[in-house]
């Protein structure tokens, strides 16, 4: 069992970071995902694309995170897998397979989307 | 078995039963008149499933079916509906004595027995009537008017019709009746519970009974053997992270290698029945080696002790703040209080158990939809949360109707163990907790230890002001670090200090864990801060009034955080409320010029409570119907504040619509905005805000194309749905050197008068009578604000005198010493109304605000009554003796 020394740390996995994505400045939170989707640009879904091993976007991933932009500016919230599986007609499990990471990790973070927000 | 007959709602039933079965399984589950509630675990401590039995009010958790041959029962449902109401349900809609809605069915049948008897009850009459009946949300106040309009209605005095607002008469500021409240009235809001679910297998957990522990072996095969098994789960059955994660992962819904505090979940049983899977988990087996128990931070943070999270250590977060030079102020003050003190583990006691329902909807060719229903006030985040707990992403949330939060619900609790063991079993799954799991399953307000200085010149100004305060984590982070840093964003309350030193230290320990409780930190360091100020203005000499009066912080000067304040609305309650005090301390003097045992205090303490935190952000959708109505999309949770009116009468007055015309999608996360918590009173001023932005962006549109309706709005090629925010610019952390940065963008303020008698040989307080000056902007429904103000000051004396959460001790309403009618006090509210630059309409929130000045006003009257000062919260008898001791010398 480990014992501890008894220091604080620095404020871990609580801030946000920022980065140099695609020649803009762009707020990341904890978990990798854009805090303002609108720092968002093609070009940075071509970088972090390329961070997670995607190295080309097809027109189908283009498809889906054009879905998954125009949803949440309509709606004000990611859309629940179902409504991208209508919204695009490629299933789920196909979804799952083009991006690295699944549909929460991988298409809703290149497509810049924020997480929803807990207390402040 | 029996035969028995008797009418319920005048129709006679027949029924073959055994000699055990009570009134409230036969009405909820065979009949499903689910108007009947139960909070108690069926010990009669909470009157929610009171119903009439032959004329007298009864709970139905404890009376026999088999006594009840010939009898004439009648149900919430049997009183009256949403269209056809009983007078007393119009009076409890009218009176604005419906929040949350739980209690209200048993409420309304309690005033029923009553008022068949006597229509012209007296106040004592009432609270002797209803001293069976819990609420939490209301302070009583309201239900006790409620019983009283009813009264004159059923005396013919007056009508619904003459009591009704009329919307001519205007929207905003009018006290229209909550859209959600008849139907709480009638029992017809479903709860979780109440939600039927065919096939659903029923969940019961097995709990550590150990604060710190490892798990060696857990033997499931009893238990598995057990009539109506359908299976049961361990960690291993968790398919996701199996971790929680609010801000860092460290709460399993499952414990897999360890247990950290009483009451741990670490397997759950599946059976036909809620007996059944209760026996079962009995059975389970769980081989555990203790481990070394820290149920202090003092103990936890010791040299050596085990570290409690794998992860981080058990001082998990610090986060010093400080501005100017508090030791230089302090040493060169005329006066200074040196002092500490401390606050309770509390539990913020929704009446309604942590119940949650999930299932799998099927989807055509492709995976399922695993649906949660639950008491979520962030359903979005919780979501989130839970699709990477259960490892499923395919979900949906939707909030049921919910008996109350206080908080509680700012985190995930029975909703990732229903959903992994709706995924597991592959069936629908209810889990109805007992009380205590309930307990078990939710966090509680964080415990503080405050060492405090405070300082000020031979004028009487504040100089400096230093605190090191220890919070008392529990054994999971959720959002301990927010509570620290709402603590610090809020340190200086009411004033300006012009030096500012201090240091938070978060905690890991082995007890329940910490979160949200309404005010979520501000209370218990204001306590200290008022309690301090008042020890202050005594040291010197000065009233305390006037003391606080010249020590208020005026726009253009900085809060503790360095930010500067554009609207400081405080002096002018503190001048509404000179009258009321001097009025107070006559009466006091009065009163104790009898020299009796009992000694009459009066004590004052101020909030100024911040709203729309850093980089807060919300967001509302509203469309334009095609019949002129509107419909208002966003997640904005309603576990009793009212937050269906504040949409309902902003959309209305906005776009001049009758209120019918204003439809709310709110539950669901199918269809609404992720618009964050129902938490921080950020509701009105957050979402209302956005609202607000979101119709004038349909407005414009409107205007622009000359468009009346929404098929003209089509024609002209506009959308007919538009998207509000409502953003606080000012964003980002605390500094970690200084505690400097970002704040609120709006205040509530308060100041509370409190008038309590102490019996100096028991060292019993009762508090007399409580008066509440408020401004909280724009009001937009008058009832609905001041049912947070009373039901605020009536949790908040439970905080300063009895309430108290003990691990392994507190397991029901009465070891809670949950506050009853009977204790309730007198109230009066003083509101004043200045517009907020920012605020929708002018309006800002009000939820937590009188939870943040009670206690320390209580703690002030009582120091003015006797002399006697309490440092350690709740302030029970034996504290208020020793305390009256050390005063005598």
């Amino acid at each position: 069992m480990e014992r501890t020394a008894q220091t604080a740390p620095a404020r871990q996995e609580l801030g946000e970071r920022v980065r140099h994505i695609a020649g803009r400045e762009i707020t990341f939170d904890g978990e990798g995902f854009l805090w303002d989707p609108h720092q968002w640009s093609e070009d940075a879904a071509v970088a972090l694309a390329g961070e997670a091993g995607l190295k080309d976007l097809s027109k189908t991933h283009w498809t889906i995170l054009r879905f998954l932009r125009e949803y949440y500016f309509q709606n004000g919230r990611s859309p629940l897998n179902r409504q991208i599986k209508e919204g695009t007609g490629i299933s789920l499990m196909e979804m799952e397979a083009l991006f690295p990471g699944g549909i929460k990790y991988g298409a809703r973070r290149l497509a810049g989307l924020p997480n929803p927000r807990n207390c402040i | 078995m029996k035969k028995v007959a008797f009418k319920i709602n005048g129709r006679l039933h027949q029924f073959i039963i055994e000699k055990d079965d009570v009134l409230i399984d036969l009405l909820r589950k065979d009949l499903r008149l689910t108007g009947v509630k139960q909070s108690c675990d069926r010990k009669g401590q909470c009157g929610a499933c009171t119903v009439i039995v032959n004329g007298k009010a009864v709970r139905s958790c404890l009376t026999k079916v088999a006594e009840l041959d010939g009898a004439e029962v009648i149900t919430i449902e049997g009183l009256g509906t949403p269209k056809n109401p009983h007078l007393i349900q119009e009076a409890f809609v009218l009176a604005g004595a419906i929040q949350c809605g739980f209690c209200t069915p048993g409420m309304i049948l309690a005033a029923k027995a009553l008022l068949d008897k006597d229509t012209n009850p007296t106040v004592d009459d009432i609270k002797k009537a209803l001293r069976r009946n819990l609420c939490r949300c209301t302070g009583y106040k309201k239900i006790i008017e409620a019983v009283q309009l009813a009264g004159r209605f059923l005396r013919g005095e007056l009508t619904p019709g003459q009591v009704r607002p009329d919307p001519k008469h205007g929207v905003i500021g009018v006290s229209h009746p909550r859209p959600s409240a008849m139907i709480k009235a009638c029992g017809a809001a479903e709860f979780a519970a109440d939600i039927q679910v065919t096939g659903a297998g029923e969940l019961a957990a097995v709990h550590s009974p150990h604060a710190h522990a490892l798990i060696k072996s857990i033997d499931t095969s009893t238990a598995e053997k057990m009539p109506g098994v359908i299976g049961v789960m361990t960690a291993k059955d968790v398919k996701g992270t199996n971790r929680l994660k609010y801000i860092v992962p460290d709460r399993p819904i499952l414990c897999d290698k360890k247990v950290r505090f009483i009451g741990d979940p670490v397997a759950a049983v599946l059976a036909e029945t809620r007996e059944q899977a209760v026996a079962a988990a009995q059975a389970v087996n769980v081989e555990y080696e203790p481990l070394s128990v820290m149920m202090t931070p003092e103990e936890a943070l010791a040299e050596g002790v085990l570290q409690i999270d794998p992860d981080r250590p058990n001082l998990c977060f610090t986060q010093p703040q400080i501005r100017g030079d508090a030791e230089a102020g302090l040493a060169a003050s005329a006066a200074v209080v040196e002092t500490d003190f401390s606050t309770q583990t509390n539990h913020q006691a929704p009446l309604e158990p942590e119940t949650c329902v999930a299932y799998l909807e099927e989807e055509n060719g492709d995976l399922p939809t695993l649906v949660v229903i639950g008491r979520s006030i962030n359903i979005h985040y919780h979501m989130s949360m839970l699709q990477d707990a259960v490892g499923y992403e395919n979900m949906r949330y939707e909030e049921a109707y919910s008996g109350g939060q206080f908080g509680i619900k700012i985190d995930v609790t029975s909703e990732g163990l229903t959903a992994a063991a709706a995924l597991h079993f592959k069936r629908p799954v209810r889990y109805v907790p007992s009380l205590m799991e309930s307990m078990w399953l939710t966090s509680k307000r964080h415990a503080f230890h405050m060492e405090v200085r405070l300082g000020a010149d031979a004028q009487g100004k504040l100089t400096a002001y230093a605190i090191d305060f220890t919070v008392n984590n529990g054994a999971y982070s959720s959002n301990g670090t927010v509570i620290v840093n709402r603590a610090l964003l809020m340190l200086s309350g009411s004033y300006y200090i012009p030096a500012i030193q201090a240091m938070s230290r978060l905690v890991y320990t082995n007890t329940t864990w910490g979160a949200a409780a309404r005010g979520a930190g501000p209370p218990q360091v204001n306590y200290a801060l008022e309690s301090a100020v008042d020890m202050l203005a005594e040291k010197m000499g000065i009233d305390p009034l006037e003391f606080r009066l010249m020590n208020i912080l005026k726009p253009g000067q900085p809060k503790s955080t360095g930010r500067v304040a554009e609207q400081w609305p405080l002096p002018e309650l503190m001048e509404a409320m000179r009258p009321h005090y001097h009025r107070a301390r006559t009466d006091a003097a009065e009163f104790n010029q009898k020299d009796g045992v009992v000694k009459r205090g009066v004590g004052l303490g101020t909030g100024s409570f911040g709203i729309g935190g850093p980089g807060d952000t919300a967001t509302v959708a509203v469309e334009l119907d095609p019949d002129g109505g509107l419909t208002v999309f966003g997640a904005v949770a309603d576990p009793g504040e009212g937050n269906d009116s504040m949409l309902t009468q902003i959309a209305a007055h906005l776009m001049n619509l009758p209120m019918d015309k204003i439809r709310l999608v709110t539950r669901t996360t199918d269809r609404t905005t992720a618009a964050g918590p129902a938490a921080g009173s950020r509701i009105t001023y957050m979402l209302g805000g956005a609202l607000v932005d979101a119709i004038h962006k349909l407005k414009t549109a409107m205007t622009e194309v000359n468009a009346a309706t929404s098929e003209q709005l089509r024609a002209a090629g506009k959308p007919t749905r538009y998207l509000g925010t409502k953003k606080n610019e000012d964003a980002g952390p605390l500094d970690p050197q200084t505690g400097q940065g970002p704040s609120f963008e709006s205040q509530v303020h308060a100041v509370q008068l409190v008038e309590v008698e102490v019996h100096t040989k028991t060292g019993e307080v009762r508090v007399i009578k409580m008066t509440t000056a408020v401004d909280a902007g724009r009001v937009i429904n008058p009832k609905n604000l001041e049912g947070q103000l009373e039901g605020g000051m009536d949790m908040g004396v439970g905080f300063a005198l009895r309430e108290i959460y003990i691990d392994g001790q507190t397991k029901d309403w009465v070891s809670f010493k949950f506050p009853t009618i009977g204790q309730s006090f007198e109230m009066e509210t003083i509101i004043r109304e200045t517009p907020r630059n920012k605020g929708p309409l002018g309006a800002t929130g009000v939820g937590e605000m009188t939870m943040v000045p009670t206690a320390p006003a209580v703690m002030n009257a009582i120091a003015n009554a006797c002399g006697a000062r309490v440092r350690d919260l709740p302030a029970t008898p034996d504290k208020v003796l020793a305390a009256l001791s050390l005063a005598r010398g």
